[in-house]
């Protein structure tokens, strides 16, 4: 039997639908206001449904919604642990944990983002292995499993026995994420079971060499002049998105997603209430995206506005994927993960992505 | 540097019979002539027997590299392109820069299957399909013969297959040429017959290809000419080589696993690595050993290495393990 300490951040991945690009500080509660629903419970329990070997489990949870209120409807062996107050914090976490590792848990799963992997760190150090469940808005870091059901894989690993190995947590300044800037920085590592192709790839920082930024400028020219006047773009977030703007003069939120129609900007740092409601109102439309460098996500990570909805709403055939060479055959496949398992497994398959003017790349895309 | 330890370019790393290189000694007494056209053709006719072909099918060429281009630029006006990525380096940047349509196929570790149904559903407008069998640098057989015919069953489509690794692999599309007019083979001798310094490249080119050919005429130089006349004409020694090469590529594959390394199965005379150190081919060339970095052009940690002789191989080995525990050491 194995102790194992799960502990779940019951806000984190709000913001994402509602635009905000992250819950920490106090922004939760706007997310609240603006329609936020919570989406850890639906990872938690997507987590705990595919772990094989539940019957070598003895687990160790926090009281409520970081934990107990997920797992009762499993056949897992459980003990709580710790108690939490009504609105929780990252301090909550940090204490948990530290009870959680006094009862002597051999691996922490976490359910979170970034900002919870931070806290994580702060706590375990390099104590234990962890397993990190993407459900924050901001996942950029390598701990985190590339799908809550890829966590399960990995801690069934664990359970079976396998090495482990360093990933990164990163540092990303939420203030500066929301003004537009992506600043990272390396926060520490985390020990994790050593299944490379369950864990995704770090964010990598967008090259600005001058061939990378001719090739953006040459695959905005030619989205530009193959767009419809007569459809509604959807532009994600990212560099490359940027540059098509600039090639029609008009303005980016750089991490947020944008609306273009007939040449001009209908939406602005649109949320998933403000994109359906322009899908309502346009007959044609397409959703433009460039997958995260180094990881290949292209929805589920960063762009959370792009909800299974919308992308149900678009259809697949609608979504046009646009990267530079160099990032793109630097990726094995391109992922999705967005927290809806049909709407990924419809995503699946190959697709192409427009690297140039004159050049495509066919690409996996993997859930 | 002298003593640099060259497995970065897939070269055969023992040295032809000498009376090849004695052939090319006498085409260098010469080097004030022109190679005569009844030596030009004496080596079509050579390279046709060798490749089971008729000779009107064999174009020489100084290296493949000129024939895959000539390919592009003549068979790309009007039709897209398509190839997997990674490739042959050469061919992919010749196709960057001239066609007006390229798709690439990614390969994906650790399988690097190409999947039938994308050629078939790219292949639904005029293309022409570039791959090569075995593919450099994953050194993965792509295609089999029965996916062969389904590409060229399609006669909009045109298929160019770079054999340059086949004497290693085994496997060959050549005899396929006659019954199928839009296929074309290419090869050359750098790799397997050990002549990469003589630069002898030719295409075995379906009845399709053959007009756009009809004006490309390589007079070769003459050294390379008489090398390749006397190594075609009595190609036993190869099998040796080929034999030993393939004996390294399992006894190096074996030794990097054990050293904790991902070493994929190759079909040719070099093996794609990928390990964790990102700067391990530049401390391998710090130590005198040239490799081919992948990370500039493909995934990253990826590097490819040719195998060299038992000695070459060995120290290569050698610099890798003392790398390897410098690395962790470090950790």
């Amino acid at each position: 039997m194995k102790k194992i300490g799960l502990i779940v951040n019951p806000i984190a991945g709000m913001g994402g639908s509602v635009g905000l690009k992250g819950t920490d500080g106090g922004i939760y509660k706007k997310a609240l206001k603006l329609g936020a629903k919570t989406v850890t419970p639906k990872r938690t329990k997507e987590l705990l449904s595919y772990i094989k070997n539940r019957n070598e489990i003895n687990l160790v949870v926090a009281p409520g919604k970081m934990g107990e209120a997920y797992v009762r409807e499993f056949n897992i062996a459980f003990k709580l642990i710790g108690q939490v107050p009504e609105e929780t914090s990252a301090e909550d976490t940090r204490r948990i944990i530290g009870e959680m590792l006094n009862g002597g848990i051999e691996l922490l799963v976490f359910v979170g983002g970034d900002g919870t992997a931070r806290d994580v760190y702060d706590a375990v150090g390099s104590k234990i292995p962890v397993v990190a469940v993407p459900s924050g808005v901001k996942v950029f870091s390598s701990v985190f499993a590339v799908s809550a059901r890829a966590a399960a894989e990995i801690v069934d690993a664990f359970i079976e026995g396998t090495n482990l190995t360093e990933e990164e947590v990163l540092d990303i300044d939420e203030n500066a994420f929301r003004d537009n800037r992506l600043a990272s920085k390396l926060y520490g590592y985390l020990m994790v079971p050593n299944v490379k192709k369950l864990l995704q790839a770090g964010k990598e920082a967008s090259s600005m060499g001058k061939s990378s930024v001719d090739s953006k400028g040459e695959i905005a020219r030619y989205i530009v002049e193959n767009m419809d006047k007569e459809t509604l773009c959807l532009l994600g977030p990212g560099t490359t998105l940027k540059a098509i703007t600039d090639d029609m003069g008009l303005p980016k939120t750089l991490l947020g997603v944008d609306a273009v129609y007939n040449n001009r900007l209908v939406g602005k740092d649109l949320n998933e209430k403000g994109i359906l409601r322009l899908l309502k109102k346009y007959k044609s439309k397409k959703i433009i995206v460039t997958p995260i460098g180094g990881n290949g996500f292209i929805f589920g990570r960063g762009s959370k506005q792009f909800t299974p909805e919308v992308i149900r709403l678009v259809g697949r055939g609608n979504i046009i994927i646009v990267g530079a060479y160099g990032k793109v055959s630097k990726l094995d496949c391109l992922r999705v993960d967005t927290g809806d398992f049909e709407i990924d497994k419809l995503l699946s398959g190959h697709i192409k992505v427009i690297v140039g003017k004159k050049e495509e790349m066919v690409m996996e895309v993997r859930c | 540097m002298l003593n640099e330890i060259k497995l970065n370019m897939n070269e055969m790393p023992y040295l032809p019979p000498r009376e090849v290189i004695e052939a090319a000694q006498k085409g260098l007494s010469n080097l004030n002539r022109y190679a005569n056209p009844r030596d030009l053709e004496l080596l079509r006719g050579l390279l046709a027997a060798y490749s089971g072909v008729s000779k009107k099918n064999i174009i020489l060429s100084t290296g493949s590299d000129p024939l895959l281009r000539e390919i592009i630029h003549v068979f790309s006006r009007r039709r897209k392109v398509i190839m997997v990525n990674p490739s042959f380096f050469p061919t992919v940047q010749c196709a960057k820069e001239f066609v007006t349509k390229l798709i690439k196929i990614q390969l994906r570790p650790p399988e690097f299957n190409l999947d039938a149904d994308i050629i078939t559903s790219e292949t639904n407008e005029p293309s022409l399909v570039i791959i090569d069998n075995p593919n450099n640098p994953t050194g993965k057989i792509l295609i089999d013969r029965e996916m062969a015919k389904t590409i060229l069953d399609n006669k909009n489509t045109l298929l160019v297959v770079d054999e340059a690794y086949h004497e290693f692999s085994g496997v060959t599309f050549a005899d396929m040429v006659e019954e199928h007019s839009n296929l074309s083979v290419v090869r050359t001798l750098d790799k397997a017959f050990g002549l990469a310094g003589a630069r002898i490249g030719y295409l075995i080119a379906g009845e399709d290809f053959l007009d756009a050919f009809s004006t490309f005429y390589a007079f070769l130089p003459q050294s390379s000419l008489y090398s390749a006349m006397e190594a075609v004409k009595d190609p036993s020694y190869i099998k040796k080589n080929i034999k030993l090469t393939i004996k390294e590529r399992e006894r190096v594959g074996k030794k990097l696993k054990e050293m904790g390394l991902q070493v994929y199965p190759s079909t040719t005379n070099f093996l794609l690595i990928k390990s964790n150190i990102p700067s391990v081919a530049r401390e391998l060339k710090d130590k005198g050993i040239l490799v081919l970095d992948l990370s500039n052009q493909w995934l990253p940690d990826y590097i490819r290495v040719s195998l060299g002789t038992l000695k070459e191989n060995n120290i290569f080995l050698s610099s890798m393990k003392e790398i390897l525990r410098i690395c962790n050491k470090g950790e």
